[in-house]
């Protein structure tokens, strides 16, 4: 998979690419609108990560440039927290999703493999670690190919876990994640501690390989066991 | 002390007709007296004449003063009476059957002579000077009378008609909207005071324009930039937390920094929603019917309450509407469930509800720590209170204000209420 990510902060765009790259996408970068713009003309992406914020212009002209050129690359939006309106005139324009900063990169990734899911429908639909194989147009989870019911949210947060496989994931982008804009809700995000209860029971009383391991004091991390 | 406001016209004209009245009244003064002396001289003349004439008339017939006409012999101690005279009088008098009866002015006078005291009293008639004393009075009461009204007339027509291009102005000036960064048209006048008055209201809103369009940019630019600097450190600490063996040195340092960074980020973009608001950025004013957005909210927040083991007790009208733009109502309403779910202690219970035309939310809990009148103050928070921005409360504020929404807070029996209500047109 090919990524391109356009972002004009140098520190930002690197810390970026060393992280798709390290979880194996090919991946290149553009620090301005005129390169993003020759980038997506000479060469084929699946995915660009568009911040709208560039130097020399709003970023969502490339996104108006490739959808009136019919581009079929997909397009993830990153704005600045609340600019409602560039969301909307985003999405309006064709974009796939959009997320703002500054962002969990765990939720980027979740969100990137997403899209990239639904772009190519024809695709693999089927997420596996181990033993566990979930079925993301179904929503079906099966575990040694035996089928275990979970609420929608231990859904997503497993496949939020599948997506982010050994890495910690910390509480606060576990609830962003499951609860989006109400995220800030509750005064502390201890709450998810149910639901990962919850999923742990139901994926140890199947032998499951995958666990649920938590980090003291940051979060929990999803691991496949030796 | 206050005031009672009145338009500058009815002012000016009232003040206008106090000095008149005094000048009229003046004037009338000074006319009263110039006749009243032109009278005086004009009889003292006529009577001293006649003094004159009788003086030499006892003197010629100095041997038979009884029978002279109109003199009277004074008896007694006739020393006393020199201070009284001459004695003066005016009277109503027929000298003249022809005439008829008229006004006269008497002088009674003290003569002396080798026989004794007389008094005399000689008359001229002084009716036609009475009646130019009274036509001129008239006159002047008239006149007074006629420009009162005039003026009265006058300056109703000018606050209809002169006044018009100021009034036109002033409608102009009060539904002007900052943002809408529009041209005034042009109201025609030929008075140059409004000509210069709608120049400089013109010029004025270019300059709240051009100040109102740099504020937004700072705000959006620091929204904007503040957030990349914050997204590479929360990019930075992930690096860290990926590091197992660096977590096990610095966990509770990196969580320091991550969590610090997300209350920065978050304090920023509510701030800058704040300016936004104010700013009157989200104007899309709709009717909304409350009840399915707030049913949608409490879907997505119910098992957070729930959690909490929270009683959510609900009554809904659902006719219920408020007159706001969409967005800010689900602002407004996360802030005050976020409010009540966060201040509501476990086990207890939760009220909302939209009867009888407003919006109420109430949940159990302790008094304040502070005055209740800063609530809705920002970085306003309970003590205890470590983690909340202190800024909900300030922003359902400002979007109530902004949208004609009056919003009390009240304790009573151990329960926080917060009430919307739409403000009487």
């Amino acid at each position: 998979m090919k990524l391109l990510i356009v972002e004009d902060n140098i520190e930002l765009s690197s810390d970026l690419v060393n992280f798709f790259t390290g979880n194996g996408f090919l991946v290149e970068v553009a620090y301005d609108l005129k390169t993003a713009q020759q980038k997506i003309f000479d060469y084929s992406y699946d995915l660009v990560i568009l911040d709208l914020g560039l130097p020399d212009g709003s970023g969502l002209n490339l996104l108006r440039e490739a959808k009136a050129n019919k581009m079929d690359m997909g397009f993830l939006i990153v704005t600045a927290r609340n600019a409602i309106e560039d969301k909307v005139t985003g999405l309006e324009l064709g974009a796939d999703d959009y997320i703002t900063k500054p962002f969990h990169k765990a939720e980027l990734n979740a969100r990137v493999r997403s899209i990239l899911r639904r772009k190519n429908a024809d695709g693999n639909n089927l997420l596996e670690l181990g033993n566990i194989s979930i079925n993301l147009m179904s929503f079906e989870v099966l575990v040694n190919d035996e089928p275990i019911e979970l609420t929608r949210k231990e859904f997503d947060l497993l496949v939020y876990f599948m997506y982010n496989k050994n890495r910690v994931l910390t509480k606060e982008s576990i609830v962003e994640h499951l609860w989006g804009d109400h995220a800030d809700q509750s005064d502390s995000f201890d709450f998810i501690y149910n639901h990962i209860k919850n999923l742990r029971k139901k994926l140890q009383k199947v032998d499951s390989q995958g666990q649920i391991l938590s980090v003291y004091g940051m979060g929990y991390k999803f691991t496949e066991k030796k | 002390m206050k005031f009672k406001a009145i338009r500058l016209l009815t002012k000016t004209t009232f003040i206008y007709l106090i000095f008149i009245s005094v000048a009229f009244f003046t004037t009338a003064i000074f006319v009263t007296r110039s006749t009243n002396n032109l009278l005086y001289e004009d009889t003292e003349v006529y009577f001293k004449h006649r003094e004159r004439r009788l003086v030499s008339y006892i003197k010629d017939r100095d041997k038979d003063l009884d029978k002279v006409n109109g003199l009277v012999r004074v008896e007694g101690n006739t020393s006393i009476l020199a201070d009284n005279y001459p004695q003066y009088n005016d009277t109503i008098m027929e000298l003249n059957q022809m005439d008829g009866p008229m006004l006269h002015r008497g002088k009674t006078i003290l003569v002396d002579t080798s026989k004794g005291r007389f008094l005399y009293t000689m008359y001229k008639n002084i009716n036609d000077f009475d009646k130019f004393h009274s036509v001129v009075l008239h006159t002047i009461v008239n006149t007074f009378v006629v420009l009162a009204l005039m003026l009265t007339l006058f300056s109703i027509f000018l606050s209809g008609f002169l006044f018009r291009p100021f009034h036109q102005l002033l409608g102009l000036m009060s539904r002007y909207k900052i943002g809408d960064n529009i041209k005034l048209p042009k109201v025609k006048t030929s008075t140059s005071e409004f000509i210069k008055m709608q120049m400089l209201v013109q010029n004025m809103i270019c300059r709240i324009e051009g100040d109102y369009k740099k504020l937004k940019e700072y705000t959006e630019n620091m929204a904007h930039e503040m957030q990349t600097p914050l997204a590479i450190i929360r990019s930075k600490t992930e690096v860290f937390m990926a590091d197992e063996e660096l977590m096990n040195q610095y966990a509770s340092a990196v969580k320091v920094i991550y969590d610090e960074s997300t209350h920065l980020s978050n304090l920023g973009s509510t701030l800058n929603l704040l300016t936004k608001i104010e700013n009157g950025e989200y104007n899309r004013v709709e009717d909304i019917k409350t009840y399915s957005i707030i049913q949608k909210h409490i879907e997505t927040v119910k098992e957070m309450f729930d959690m909490k083991h929270i009683q959510l007790e609900l009554d809904f009208d659902e006719n219920h509407t408020l007159s706001l733009d969409p967005l800010l109502f689900d602002v407004m309403l996360k802030n005050l469930f976020k409010n009540a779910l966060r201040y509501t202690p476990a086990k207890h219970h939760v009220r909302i509800s939209t009867s009888n035309g407003n919006l109420s939310i109430s949940n159990y809990g302790e008094p304040l720590s502070f005055d209740s009148s800063k609530i809705f103050n920002r970085f306003i928070r309970s003590q205890n209170d470590t983690t909340s921005l202190g800024l909900g409360l300030a922003l359902v504020k400002k979007i109530c204000d902004l949208n004609h929404l009056n919003i009390t807070y009240d304790f009573a029996d151990h329960h926080h209420t917060f009430t919307i209500t739409p403000e009487e047109s």
